[in-house]
């Protein structure tokens, strides 16, 4: 089972923006949103004599407290767009921003930011604690998330300490960054598995990020090869490698999910 | 007029060119992508050729579908999802690249003469005309008809087969009726493995 925690992806974010002048301002915003999602976790699962009942209207009240948090990070150090709308959401209504949650947790959409990226630490946390979402009632499929019905962020190729049994697929929620087992071979939106249909598109500036597209539906998601890099961040990498992201629009793909730096 | 916080968030946020979905300058990303030295691979899930577990494997085979490429053999793994082998193999299947990409693979026949240090090149017919010459000669000289207590034999102790996990059925089906057939007995087709 794929174990990340909230501290190594901040550390393997900044670590990498200081590697790369190209996403350097990708992924510092990227470590700082980070941070304040680490606050998010830190706090619900800090409190006492309290967890969540899974169902986000009774849990609300608890996770609001932090909603300021967010935007005051994403206000003071976002893209203008992004501060932009933090600073309208600042003035917006305590109803509103609890509306607006609701419908990204029960309709998720990967345009819908801010909503997303408090909604993942709150949903991290019902994962670690095995309660299940009561009120999210999504289509289970064997390419959506089993715990939680959101749609797969990225691909794992995980490697295990026999390593001949290496290899295996993991998908990764884009809600609850729950990892599930997935087969190889296989479109993961579409569930094409002939092998003409699939291209997978790697590059030595990237030796474990790799594109996996399918040709029948047109979309596409990112691949970390833990084989071929153990020390990679899975969640961290794939926004890491934007280029790659670019390349496959440029050519046609569509992404399954964007992630929190919207490619 | 009101702003809803829909209407914002929508008009706020629809990435245009050179940005992305939620506002992130992307002209550097962009020069990055240009520079990328993209390859395409395929992966083909197959049987390994070798012994009857019939191991899963995946083949990466490198190339661009274009019609004057020729597809290359690139990487060949377990596959994790096959219920046999679980992404396991053993030596022999490991080394499943080799069998296509090696440099020493024999690609015609060769002849290293009586007292030669070397082996020569020669052609299919001329190989297989010297071999049913060496076969016929050997049989003709060394059929045992009877045993030593006068029972019907009819067999050939001096030609043996050697066949390999590789080979087919149909291969082996014509192996033996024809060995059976010449009397040979001395049969090794590793088949047990």
């Amino acid at each position: 089972m794929l174990k990340e925690s909230w501290e190594s992806r901040i550390q393997r974010a900044e670590c990498l923006a200081a590697k790369s002048d190209a996403t350097n301002e990708l992924l510092a915003f990227y470590a700082k949103l980070l941070r304040v999602q680490r606050e998010i976790h830190e706090y619900l699962r800090s409190r006492r004599g309290w967890l969540p009942s899974g169902y986000l209207e009774q849990d609300l009240p608890v996770l609001r407290v932090m909603v300021p948090a967010v935007l005051r990070a994403v206000e003071s150090s976002g893209p203008a767009a992004l501060a932009e709308a933090a600073q309208f959401l600042l003035r917006t209504s305590e109803a509103e921003l609890d509306q607006m949650l609701f419908e990204q947790w029960l309709q998720p959409s990967d345009l819908q930011f801010f909503a997303k990226a408090i909604l993942q630490p709150y949903a991290r946390w019902l994962a670690e604690s095995g309660i299940r979402p009561g009120d999210r009632d999504l289509e289970r499929k064997e390419n959506y998330c089993p715990f939680c019905g959101g749609c797969p962020q990225l691909a794992v190729l995980h490697a295990r300490e026999d390593s001949s049994e290496s290899g295996g697929r993991d998908l990764m929620c884009s809600t609850c960054l729950t990892a599930w087992s997935y087969r190889r071979v296989v479109c993961a939106k579409c569930g094409e598995e002939r092998p003409g249909k699939l291209g997978y598109y790697n590059c030595p500036e990237y030796e474990h990020v790799r594109i996996e597209a399918c040709d029948t539906c047109r979309h596409y998601l990112k691949g970390i090869d833990l084989t071929r890099f153990g020390w990679a961040i899975p969640l961290v990498d794939e926004v890491a490698a934007a280029s790659l992201d670019l390349w496959a629009r440029e050519r046609g793909y569509t992404k399954i999910e964007l992630n929190l730096i919207g490619l | 007029m009101d702003v809803s916080r829909r209407t914002f968030i929508k008009t706020a946020l629809i990435g245009s060119t050179g940005v992305s979905a939620f506002g992130f300058r992307l002209e550097p990303v962009y020069a990055q992508t240009q520079a990328l030295r993209i390859s395409q691979t395929t992966e083909t899930r197959s049987t390994c050729p070798y012994c009857s577990v019939s191991c899963g494997v995946i083949i990466h085979t490198l190339g661009d579908k274009a019609k004057n490429v020729t597809p290359q053999v690139v990487h060949v793994e377990g596959d994790p999802d096959h219920p046999i082998n679980r992404g396991t193999l053993c030596p022999k299947g490991s080394s499943l690249e080799q069998d296509i990409l090696n440099d020493r693979r024999l690609l015609k026949p060769q002849v290293r003469r009586p007292g030669s240090d070397h082996w020569d090149d020669i052609l299919w017919d001329d190989a297989i005309n010297e071999i049913a010459r060496w076969v016929k000669k050997t049989r003709d000289e060394t059929f045992i008809e009877k045993d030593a207590e006068g029972r019907t034999a009819n067999r050939v102790e001096t030609i043996g087969w050697i066949g390999g996990c590789t080979d087919t059925n149909e291969l082996n089906y014509l192996a033996g009726k024809f060995m059976r057939g010449m009397g040979a007995c001395y049969y090794e087709t590793q088949a047990r493995v």
